[in-house]
């Protein structure tokens, strides 16, 4: 279910099909709000049907406020420290933790810190369009492999990675893109009524945190995705001033649902843990259903923008 | 009258089928399960597949013509590394 914030307001949110059961729970350590249906064994075709609409504002936070927050290195916040474990594909220590501190020598403030990190993951990833959906995100692997190609969540579970490692608190956003982006096509379009299929779009991000500044939003793995995109270089123009802005804002054709990895959801599925839940998640008895193919799952998202009201 | 019954009764004697339990490495999330199932059961002769993924262990069921290689090669045919824990 959709996140509702400052920069993503739920309107509405309803639901209706032919299950048997459902109800609506944050039973899990993330406190991602999780829609749940239940359907007895049948020849019945399963049906559920999702209907929100949401508000979303671009969001920025100014590097002023944010420089300023870090200078006054304040302490991290108790209901903020999760953001700060490791999980099984976010590893925080081993050649993690020697890449981190190999990045940022010498650097002792944390945005600067930040800086750095997202300038490397930036430079040094790529996106490698053979990976199925939006990737694992197997941080881990991808340090111990040497290998850096990979889809949105594969990079931001990187830069998430590296973060925790630094000491600064961070997580991944998974979502969806949900239109037209003013910036690339490449990175959100829709017809001329503002309509799209957006079954394939899911796509995620990162916030990271500096005490006194809260929770800041940025993105990593666009960059790679305008590069292969547009067939841009790092250095180009487009790219860096990209890659500028995503160091501390979203343009906001998305919509966030959740924080979750590595995690449990309630009622215990068959299969668990979850490495991340981008995706609707649904099992036959104790096969889980292919989310990375719509058609097979089977499931359709669209989205209708609606302009300002 | 004399009347001669003959009862010829057909016995076809099955083997009985075995159970392994495998060890698997490298899954990272709940699709990884349902690939590997899916897997083991394209081999003919295995009847039923299970494979958990809080556990790493996948549970088949197989006819006695099916080897142990097969079943490891099913498993690494879809990127993961099976190990037997124990046949029966």
């Amino acid at each position: 279910m959709p996140l509702h914030n400052m920069y993503q307001k739920v309107k509405f949110f309803k639901y209706s099909g032919n299950f048997d059961a459902s109800h609506i729970n944050r039973k899990n350590i993330y406190d991602a709000q999780i829609l749940y249906a239940q359907w007895h064994a049948s020849d019945t075709s399963k049906q559920l049907t999702i209907e929100m609409e949401i508000e979303t504002l671009d969001r920025s936070v100014s590097l002023k406020k944010i420089k300023k927050a870090s200078q006054a290195n304040l302490p991290v916040p108790e209901d903020v420290r999760l953001y700060l474990q490791p999980t099984t594909h976010i590893p925080t220590d081993g050649k993690v933790a020697l890449k981190t501190m190999e990045i940022t020598k010498g650097i002792t403030d944390r945005f600067q810190k930040v800086e750095a990190i997202y300038n490397w993951i930036t430079e040094t990833t790529f996106r490698d369009p053979s990976i199925v959906g939006c990737g694992v995100g197997h941080a881990g692997k991808m340090i111990e492999s040497g290998y850096f190609g990979g889809k949105c969540t594969d990079i931001s579970s990187l830069f998430v990675a590296f973060l925790r490692s630094a000491g600064i608190p961070a997580r991944e956003v998974f979502g969806i893109r949900v239109g037209k982006s003013h910036f690339s096509k490449i990175l959100g379009k829709s017809d001329k009524h503002g309509f799209a299929d957006i079954s394939t779009w899911q796509h995620c991000r990162v916030e990271y945190y500096i005490p006194g500044a809260g929770w800041i939003p940025s993105d990593p793995a666009d960059i790679t995705k305008l590069e292969l995109g547009e067939g841009l270089k790092y250095s180009d123009q487009r790219v860096q001033e990209l890659k500028k802005r995503y160091l501390h804002s979203w343009e906001m054709n998305w919509i966030g649902f959740n924080h979750g990895r590595d995690f449990v959801l309630y009622p215990e599925p068959e299969q668990y843990p979850l490495n991340m839940l981008g995706y609707p998640y649904g099992e036959i008895e104790d096969e889980v259903l292919d989310y990375y193919s719509p058609k097979h799952f089977s499931y359709r998202i669209t989205s209708q923008e609606l302009g300002l009201k | 009258m004399k009347i001669l019954l003959v009862f010829i009764i057909h016995f076809t004697l099955f083997a009985e089928d075995k159970t392994a339990l495998i060890k698997v490495t490298g899954m990272t999330c709940p699709m990884c399960t349902t690939a590997i199932k899916k897997s083991l059961k394209k081999v003919d002769g295995v009847i039923k597949a299970k494979v958990k993924l809080n556990t790493a262990v996948a549970t088949v069921t197989f006819r006695e013509k099916v080897t142990q290689g097969q079943l490891l090669k099913a498993i690494a045919d879809v990127g993961y590394k099976g190990e037997f824990i124990s046949v029966k």
